[in-house]
């Protein structure tokens, strides 16, 4: 970084030198790739359907999960909104797949650029307002988008606009891909998906806008003064998390092949903050702990025969938990008190020993 | 260090005892001679009635009902898997045991569709008692596939559309058309349909237009977002727009319904328009009870099932079997209720039509359930049947109940439901094609 | 179009349903000033002490005035509890944590309600609701005039109290800097016990109030704390006095909007809308922030 010199100089050079990957980089890297291709491979044949459908929710959900992980954790704000995203993301995806006949991946793109698009137009007026103020409008925002979306429903086939028609039922549901259209095929695909978008969100960090959002999260005004463009880098971070959200909602469809204002609540926004604060905020794994939280713990608790509302008052507990004692959240968390609990056993392992080589 | 320690101890321990807690909490029945005897014009039994435990090789049954914060349809399940239990004590079906699984949901239609699966995974050979705000939406082509005939408690269209899906209830549009044929009845001169906004609602209001435009009444209909925060804006805004010759429909959840009737009385509106109605969900004596004197035969309520209280031999049976196994049931003796009881009974009744000594697949199975016919039920008005047809319908015979004193009572005896509604015509002809 | 005759009963109930919002909002907004914590829980702490009112009532032969006593202690207990427990170790840090903070107890409470109160028609008479006043063809319960009343009288006494006794300038002290306000002698874990005692009194008579003027129901009173942020906001979580008119006005327009069928479904947007519109309304020149930088 430049320090002094002329003032056009000031700018604050957010380009490092490049560096070679090191051993625990490749590592890491390797065990990352073998866990995917036994996600991908090795676990169809084990689990049923059921728990496969569950396991490509967790994929969607992860992504959504990535989209708030995002601004909550690198740049420090707080959306109350991204359900009301998710949304409408699902809701463009459905509408572009019953209006046109295009391929599956073309009708996800789409999405998650016209997502991004309504993503930044919601982020403008953000950009005046942050912290509390933040989460409250976004809040607010959400709400006022579920009730139009109350009332003018999602596509099913029907024409117009809205392309929602009550006149007709038993109509075709969402296409999926052609190339994945039974369950254990949506779910290969659902997972590949989740992964790119997490590589899309790794990259953002290790790059310049991750740098540019580690300065702003800093302290803003310190970040404006050393030059960054701090208004683009908060709509890119809002297009960015848009963008994988929308995504998301176009995966979403195509899981159920219909798509219910009731599944997109404003509690649901809620419980998401709860679940990512949880997972964790520092790291992108952190998103991925958050899908499983969403959606696979309610799968086993139901298993178990355990009512639904016992959920609500665990995230309920875990937020507190997080925010109190361990704001780097459960993905941190976790392995550090296995760590503890396996040095815990190992003490308790060695004066054993040492008791019963006394006793001889 | 030890702040942090004991409050994941204390998250950690309340959560499991709640679990605990709430697992444990089943029902043990208390077993008697309940549901035994022999079956009769005046006496209804559990299945054979033998009073023998069935301990044969089970037979799996499954349903999907909605259950979140707001919305539980459970009661439909859980008393079916009453009389399930009456049955297993009473000889199975002819020895076997019949193993009953229900599935809650939230809504989220993926979560649906899996679930589904999961049942069918499990090895489910009927699906009984499914009552979901979108199950039958999510999940009717995969039945069709499978060849399930899915007999339930029906509230979206496709429950009522499509060729897997048999209701023992009527569901929101055919219960406002019924609705709506009281208030007609009452010599109104404009209708106002109020409705909660939830998907489906454009059709829900479409039987009640069309009644009204043959009747040739000016009718309007409206939607209310749900939960209700103002409840006086919205029953002074229907009684506008009623006027005061007008009749008001409401199609909400009880406790939607009671919020607007409520405030409606509070505001002594109860007498501002002619008549006022309500589709079923307003059937329930703790909608009576929460209702004053003030509205004593002043609110018609489409009733898609007999009284709870009423005098016949499954009726009675009904009774006895919740007193006897006390099934967790939110809303007591209620409609709710019946509607598991009838389907669990059709049920039954389907797999006893299978001679002993059959083996319960799901061809066999299904087989039987469609071809239920002409079954009598003093729940009903008119007897059910199931039949291989495009569509169904079976109940669109009901009464129109009103509350008074504390207690919801016959006001109008088993009345048609128009064929005005198209849906209701074709219906007919289908009942006339099958000599029904 | 309706004609002014037709919209003139819903004045009466945008003013009763604005006496909703005005409540809701001043309590929260007065737990803002004295503790410097957005308490999002406010109406899930009402609306559990209003069902456990409830149960006495109706399971129990408790008398009613202890039932309603019982609520407005309930209220007063859980969030001293909440303050007590949890206010030390978040105290220093963002408002948007500690408010995140307390939406986690909203989650548990309403996990908790969801579970023991399962969904039915439950609702709450309060006595006050036998009578009142006659308006044209609208009936107003003396339940939706204590209501505004309670909301104006909220909105003076606390301002009052925090403005002219030492207490209260107090927990204007600690909410603003509570390592200063330590420093400079303040009893803080005593002050803030007393703010968090008198603002749980509040959630819990405000859940009374609401659970007969609105619906006893726990979703609803929990998420009615939503919509009565928009008058917090517009007020910046700082003027009670805005607040309550903030609250009233988005009633009325709430109101006003219904007989108009052809948007009225839409109406339950109105505080959303207010919300952001007076928000971007007060931003337009500055950037609107809340609390230090950092976590």
């Amino acid at each position: 970084m430049n320090a002094g010199g002329a003032p056009s100089e000031a700018r604050a050079s957010l380009s490092l030198p490049e560096r070679r990957p090191t051993a625990g980089t490749i590592v890491r890297g390797g065990v990352i790739a073998v866990l995917l291709a036994f996600v991908l491979a090795g676990l169809p044949p084990l689990l049923s359907v059921y728990w496969l459908d569950v396991l490509t929710a967790v994929a969607i959900y992860s992504v959504v999960a990535l989209g708030l992980n995002l601004l909550v954790g690198r740049v420090g704000l707080v959306s109350l909104g991204q359900i009301a995203i998710l949304a409408l993301g699902a809701w463009v995806a459905a509408r572009l797949d019953f209006a046109t006949s295009l391929p599956f991946p073309i009708v996800l793109l789409a999405t998650g650029v016209i997502t991004a698009v309504l993503g930044v137009i919601v982020g403008l007026p953000a950009l005046r307002v942050s912290g509390l103020y933040l989460a409250l409008i976004t809040l607010m925002l959400a709400g006022a988008i579920t009730i139009v979306l109350n009332s003018t429903n999602f596509p099913n086939g029907g024409g117009g606009f809205l392309g929602h028609t009550e006149s007709s039922f038993g109509s075709g549901g969402i296409r999926r891909p052609s190339i994945a259209v039974s369950d254990q095929a949506y779910y290969r695909y659902a997972v590949v998906l989740a992964a790119l978008m997490f590589v899309l969100a790794l990259l953002h960090v290790r790059s310049k806008p991750g740098r540019a959002w580690a300065a702003i999260r800093q302290s803003e005004p310190a970040a404006l003064a050393a030059g960054v463009n701090v208004t683009l880098y908060k709509l890119w971070a809002f297009a960015l998390a848009a963008f994988i959200t929308g995504i998301a909602g176009g995966i979403l469809g195509g899981s159920s092949g219909k798509l219910f204002v009731t599944q997109f609540t404003t509690q649901g926004s809620i419980i998401l903050l709860a679940v990512v604060l949880m997972g964790g905020v520092f790291s992108l794994w952190g998103a991925l702990a958050a899908g499983v939280l969403l959606q696979l713990l309610p799968a086993l608790l139901n298993d178990w025969g355990a009512p639904p509302d016992l959920l609500t008052v665990i995230f309920g507990v875990g937020v507190l938990q997080v925010l109190v004692t361990a704001p780097e959240g459960l993905v941190v968390q976790v392995p550090r008190d296995l760590a503890t609990l396996g040095r815990f056993l190992l003490r308790l392992g060695r004066r054993a020993a040492s008791l019963l080589g006394g006793a001889q | 260090m030890t702040f942090r320690r004991a409050l994941t101890a204390t998250a950690l321990a309340a959560a499991l005892v709640a679990a605990a807690v709430v697992t444990g909490a089943g029902s043990a029945p208390a077993a008697g001679p309940v549901g035994s005897g022999t079956a009769s014009a005046t006496k209804s039994v559990c299945g054979l009635g033998n009073g023998k435990k069935a301990t044969g090789s089970p037979i799996k049954i499954g349903a999907i009902a909605t259950k979140q914060a707001g919305t539980d349809f459970t009661d439909i399940p859980n008393m079916a898997n009453a009389y399930f239990k009456c049955v297993n004590a009473n000889g199975g079906i002819y020895g076997h045991k019949i193993q009953y699984s229900i599935q809650t949901e939230q809504t989220d239609p993926a979560q649906i569709a899996a679930l589904a699966k999961k049942l069918v995974g499990s090895g489910v050979v009927a699906i009984v008692g499914n009552t979901s705000l979108i199950e039958c939406s999510v999940d009717h082509k995969y039945w069709e596939k499978l060849g399930y005939y899915v007999i339930d408690s029906g509230i979206a269209p496709e429950c009522y559309s499509t060729s897997h899906s048999a209701a023992v209830n009527m569901g929101p549009r055919y219960s406002s058309d019924g609705a709506a044929q009281y208030v007609i009845s009452q010599k109104v001169d404009k209708i106002v349909f109020d409705q909660s906004n939830v998907p489906g609602a454009g059709y829900n209001s479409g039987g009640v237009e069309l009644i009204a435009k043959a009747n040739k009444i000016p009718e309007q209909s409206l939607t209310d977002d749900v939960p209700i925060q103002d409840a006086n804006s919205v029953a002074l805004k229907l009684v506008q727009a009623a006027g005061k010759n007008g009749g008001v429909v409401l199609n909400f959840t009880p406790d939607q319904a009671a919020l607007i009737l409520q405030a409606a009385q509070k505001q002594n509106l109860e007498n501002s328009v002619k008549a006022w109605a309500c589709s079923t969900p307003c059937n329930s004596d703790f909608l009576a009870q929460s209702l004053g004197s003030a509205w004593n035969g002043k609110l018609g309520v489409n009733a898609e099932l007999n009284l709870p209280s009423a005098s016949g031999p499954d009726s009675a049976l009904y009774r006895q079997i919740i007193a006897a196994y006390k099934p967790s049931l939110a809303f007591g003796l209620g409609s709710f209720s019946q509607m598991g009881f009838v389907e669990a009974r059709v049920a039954v009744a389907a797999l006893l039509s299978l001679p002993k000594g059959s083996k319960y697949t799901v061809k066999t199975v299904n087989t039987a359930i469609v071809n239920v016919k002409n079954y009598k039920t003093d729940v009903l008005c008119k007897p059910w049947y199931y039949g291989k047809a495009p569509l169904h319908i079976p109940n669109n015979t009901d009464r129109t109940v009103t509350p008074n004193n504390g207690k919801m009572v016959v006001k109008q005896n088993c009345f048609a439901i128009s064929a005005q509604d198209p849906a209701i015509a074709k219906v007919r002809l289908i009942e006339k094609k099958q000599g029904k | 179009m309706p004609s002014f005759e037709d919209f003139k009963p819903f004045f009466v109930t945008g003013l009763s349903l604005g006496g909703v919002y005005a409540l809701s909002g001043t309590g929260i907004v007065v737990l803002y000033r004295a503790t410097g914590v957005l308490n999002l829980a406010f109406g899930a702490v009402g609306a559990m002490g209003a069902l456990i009112s409830w149960a006495l009532i109706n399971h129990t032969s408790a008398n009613q005035y202890v039932a309603y006593a019982v609520c407005i202690l309930f209220g007063g207990i859980v969030t001293l509890a909440y303050g007590i427990i949890f206010g030390p170790p978040l105290a220093g840090r963002d408002p948007l944590v500690k408010a995140v903070g307390t939406l986690g107890l909203a989650l548990i409470l309403l996990g908790f309600m969801s579970w023991f109160w399962p969904p039915k028609s439950r609702s709450m008479f309060l006595p006050t609701s036998n009578s009142g006043y006659q308006i044209g063809i609208v009936h107003v319960t003396w339940t939706q005039i204590i209501g505004l009343v309670a909301a104006v009288v909220v909105t003076i006494g606390t301002g009052a109290f925090l403005r002219f006794t030492r207490l209260g300038t107090a927990m204007r002290a600690l909410a603003d800097d509570r390592e200063i306000a330590a420093t400079l002698g303040v009893p803080v874990r005593r002050v803030e016990a007393v703010a968090w005692l008198g603002s749980g009194l509040l959630a819990g008579t405000a859940g009374l109030l609401l659970s007969d003027l609105v619906a006893l129901d726990a979703v609803t009173l929990t998420f009615l704390v939503i919509s009565s942020l928009a008058a917090a906001l517009i007020a910046r979580l700082q003027s009670l006095v805005v607040t309550l008119f903030a609250g009233i006005v988005i009633g009325l327009v709430d109101a006003l909007i219904t007989p108009i069928l052809s948007i009225s479904t839409y109406r339950d947007m109105t505080p959303f809308v207010l919300a952001t519109i007076g928000l971007l309304w007060i931003s337009r020149r500055r950037v609107v922030s809340v609390g230090r930088a950092g976590t």
